[in-house]
């Protein structure tokens, strides 16, 4: 067994970068991770239906934070993207534990035996890290959960090997050597850039904030479109997709003014601060946007709060949201 | 003991039951790291994917019992998945197992192509032919 230590973390993914890098000491907290990363993202997706519901997403695509944070940060890092067999992923895993190197891991939730049971959907962009094995069993640490856990060999080829959508296809990664000397205010610079971009520059309606509004005018009609048990089904998908497991609250928004406070606080950075706080009101918003959501969700058919009232809540986020990233633009570091 | 604050319950009793994460803003603006149980208002649209859950299994239910789907409609509604799922947890596609839906045409399927499915859903052949 390899003396990693579990942390506890707000979204899995950059909970395991941070997790790994500190096991070769270097302290990148979380929100660090996310920031440097490029986490943030918001995307939706009317025409793609995940569980019966549009798909919404306030995440990057898998393994994007592991990656660019492990090229930003200089971090001597490697991704198995695909496996040809199962046999093959798993002689890899016992060879790294040979050599003693604890391995990031992308698995579906839906057979993962120590998931809380009432995520478990058909959800196949998690993460976790393995850092040992005693005989027929593997040690997991899944940052979702307060303790280490062990699983199966059995268990874990088929959470591994699950199919669907973002099929994981046995991928794995890990970092041989780390640079301790690496700048990491140009690392911070180049994930701000990058997140700003992918929010507010790319060319495509339904991604940024310009995605939020776009959901937002879907989100008004959807009542007279599908009628009121589906809006409300719908609405409360936008809410899953925000506020639970592995989003650390609020759709990472929380997480992202951590990393802007925590980059300010590095750098004595003043507009940083106050990007921070600009962010965290952002995050409010959010938070009270699910709060008076929540309750279209308790009863189905008959819904409490107006969908148009919630339509224009969104898009006044989403003004807020761009400001932030506007003042991000300009700010040099 | 934090059980006891919340005026909504999970109705499944392991639901809910795991602490988690999460970070917020405290009173004076600081970011802060809170581990905790969901608050009442996670807890009502978690709830609402399981009800909707349930009503689409019984609803799948019913529709077996008066032979006007197969089976393997119902595992697949129990398992949660939807028609694209399945189909790449079998490796079949998509308009065959929307065909294996119906009741005669499930009636003549091979041994194999049954066993694709119980696999998928962790069953024995002979449990698929049944809904219980």
């Amino acid at each position: 067994m390899i003396d990693f230590t579990h942390r506890q973390a707000g979204h899995c993914e950059s909970g395991t970068t941070s997790n790994l890098f500190r096991y070769y000491g270097m302290d990148i907290s979380e929100p660090m991770a996310f920031g440097i990363g490029n986490g943030l993202y918001f995307s939706y997706i009317p025409f793609l239906k995940v569980q019966y519901a549009p798909m919404i997403s306030f995440r990057n695509i898998p393994n994007t934070i592991f990656r660019r944070a492990a090229k930003r940060l200089g971090a001597d890092a490697v991704v198995i993207k695909k496996f040809k067999n199962p046999q093959e992923s798993l002689d890899a895993l016992n060879r790294n534990m040979e050599k003693g190197i604890p391995t990031g891991l992308q698995v579906g939730v839906f057979n993962l035996p120590f998931f809380p049971p009432e995520y478990r959907m058909h959800y196949n962009m998690h993460n976790l890290v393995i850092y040992g094995k005693e005989g027929d069993t593997f040690y997991v640490s899944d940052t979702v959960l307060e303790l280490p856990q062990t699983i199966s060999t059995a268990d874990l080829q088929r959470v591994r090997w699950v199919k669907g959508a973002f099929a994981p296809h046995g991928k794995m990664y890990w970092i041989n050597k780390v640079d301790k000397n690496v700048d990491i205010k140009k690392a911070v610079s180049e994930g701000i850039a990058k997140t700003v971009y992918e929010l507010t520059g790319m060319p495509f309606p339904l991604i940024g904030t310009r995605g939020i509004r776009f959901m937002a005018k879907d989100l008004k009609k959807w009542p007279k479109k599908h009628g009121q048990e589906k809006a409300s089904f719908y609405l409360g998908q936008v809410l899953r997709m925000s506020e639970e497991v592995g989003s650390g609250g609020a759709g990472f928004r929380f997480i992202y003014g951590a990393f802007l406070k925590e980059a300010g606080e590095k750098f004595n950075n003043q507009e940083l601060l106050d990007a921070a706080e600009m962010m965290g009101n952002v995050a409010m918003k959010w938070r009270e946007f699910s709060y008076i959501g929540a309750r279209n969700c308790k009863s189905r058919s008959e819904p409490t709060e107006d969908y148009g009232m919630l339509g224009d809540m969104l898009i006044d986020i989403s003004y807020k949201e761009e400001e932030v990233y506007k003042k991000l633009a300009k700010i040099k570091i | 003991m934090d059980e006891l604050k919340f005026d909504y319950k999970y109705k499944d009793p392991e639901h809910g039951t795991h602490r988690e994460l999460f970070y917020s803003l405290d009173k004076d603006g600081n970011y802060e790291k809170n581990v905790r149980f969901h608050d009442d208002s996670d807890r009502i649209f978690i709830e609402q994917f399981w009800d909707v859950q349930k009503e689409r299994i019984e609803a799948a239910r019913q529709l077996v019992v008066s032979g006007k789907k197969s089976p393997i409609y119902y595992y697949m509604e129990k398992n949660l998945m939807d028609p694209m799922t399945l189909s790449s947890q079998v490796s079949i596609s998509l308009w065959r197992v929307k065909r294996h839906f119906k009741p005669t045409v499930f009636k003549k399927l091979k041994e194999e192509t049954l066993a694709k499915y119980a696999e998928a859903f962790k069953l024995k052949v002979d449990e698929l032919k049944t809904i219980i």
